[in-house]
């Protein structure tokens, strides 16, 4: 029920009552989508839809940061781990 | 698809439990609040990735789950009418009864449709003006303001024949309602991210200053989930309680305005007694603004029908004890097979 996905906004109109809506693509498969509660939102935007409504913009900044900051967590996580490391040795073979 | 694979990667999911079992001191319980972070615990496996000292508890965040029966009574009594169309998000259609379910009554010959939008009931109306169409309006507040644009729509196209049978519930009240028991066992949450999507999460701040929990708002992909234990778990391993954002991507502190404008124009908070606690529902708001009024088009629809009490009538401060009691059993019954 509290399923909601990002999709890109490829159209955005107002139907013939007036209500402004949108074409979202989630991965290839487009739906008609109500954007009264996201006035900002432009084409090309990503929006988190729950039940046809775009509830939000996805704000890749905030996405960008989070996911930097658990990337270098896993780089962090790598420097870490010594030993043997079999891609190691693969990389250093074939840059030889 | 772009904001969804990234957070399923396997390698970063397993330097998440890494630093989870590294930081972890002492067991701990936690709570996802929501039933579509329970999907993707499942769903990943996750429980199973995480250390024997995190133990997480399903939450009350499944609407489907927290609809009373006397309201799966009603809304069958409605459906059953000659003259109504009957609308629901799939969801409910096997859900049960007292006698029935949806499923049934529609192989009986009741007029029951699934929709996927509540806003998709208004061509239904449209094209049927002789029926009365009505739409069963359950969910948390993620689904609150897809329901009052629906309500909103239909009073100003001046659609006379749809209405909605309003069964929301809220958040809040219950995370307060499971910390109040005297039993309760659960020490920090995973805030429900797309409820926070539109109503912010100012409304958990007092909660966790009030129990001394930390609340973390989290998303629902693995990644989200497991950074959501971490970020909990630290907060626990170092005594703090506070809320906690780990899905900025879409929440904001204050939500969705425009939303919640709609919302509580069109619904106000009630008591609904029977799987929640006081004050965690909404209905119909009767002061509302003019423009919302009369929204519900034409007569109230009467439900006659047989209702019955909920059996039990468990709170959900009681389900969550339930829920705790079930996995100590399922715990005793795994080791009494490794015995």
């Amino acid at each position: 029920m509290c399923l909601a996905i990002p999709g890109k906004l490829i159209e955005i109109a107002s139907d013939s009552n007036g209500v402004r809506m949108g074409k979202a693509n989630f991965g290839g498969i487009v739906k008609q989508v109500c954007l009264e509660y996201t006035p900002e939102v432009q084409n090309g935007d990503y929006v988190l839809v729950h039940v046809g409504f775009a509830l939000s913009k996805v704000n890749e900044e905030e996405a960008a940061r989070t996911y930097k900051l658990l990337e270098e967590m896993k780089q962090l996580g790598e420097l870490d781990t010594p030993d043997v490391d079999p891609w190691s040795t693969g990389k250093a073979a074939e840059s030889t | 698809m772009k904001f969804l694979d990234e957070y399923r990667d396997e390698a970063l999911a397993t330097k998440i439990v890494d630093e989870i079992c590294r930081i972890t001191t002492r067991p701990w319980v936690l709570m996802e609040v929501c039933g579509g972070q329970t999907h993707s615990i499942v769903k990943y496996g996750i429980d199973r990735l995480l250390p024997d000292t995190i133990e997480l508890v399903h939450g009350p965040g499944c609407p489907v789950c927290v609809t009373s029966l006397e309201m799966i009574d009603k809304a069958h009594a409605i459906a059953q009418r000659p003259d109504v169309i009957f609308c629901s998000f799939g969801d409910m259609l096997r859900v049960p009864g007292s006698e029935d379910d949806l499923l049934i009554l529609k192989s009986r010959g009741a007029d029951v449709r699934v929709v996927y939008s509540p806003i998709d009931c208004l061509k239904i109306a449209r094209a049927n003006p002789d029926k009365k169409v009505v739409f069963f309006a359950i969910g948390f507040e993620t689904t609150a303001p897809a329901n009052a644009m629906s309500v909103f729509q239909a009073r100003k196209q001046g659609i006379k024949n749809f209405s909605i049978l309003v069964s929301h519930v809220l958040v809040p009240p219950s995370i307060a309602s499971i910390l109040q028991s005297p039993l309760n066992r659960v020490q920090g949450f995973l805030g429900p991210g797309h409820v926070c999507t539109v109503m912010g999460y100012h409304e958990y701040e007092p909660i966790a200053d009030r129990f001394k929990v930390p609340i973390v708002i989290t998303g629902f992909e693995p990644i989200d989930i497991l950074e959501g234990v971490l970020m909990t778990v630290r907060q626990l391993e170092s005594g703090t309680h506070t809320v906690e954002n780990q899905y900025p991507r879409v929440v904001q502190r204050d939500g969705n305005r425009v939303a919640q404008q709609l919302v509580n124009d069109v619904f106000e908070v009630c008591d609904r007694r029977v799987r929640a606690d006081r004050h965690s529902g909404r209905r119909f708001n009767d002061r509302a603004p003019a423009r919302i009024r009369n929204a519900r088009g034409g007569k109230p629809i009467s439900a006659s029908g047989p209702t019955r009490r909920q059996p039990g009538g468990a709170t959900i401060g009681q389900r969550c004890v339930r829920s705790v009691r079930s996995q100590m059993a399922r715990r005793r019954i795994h080791s009494e097979k490794r015995l």
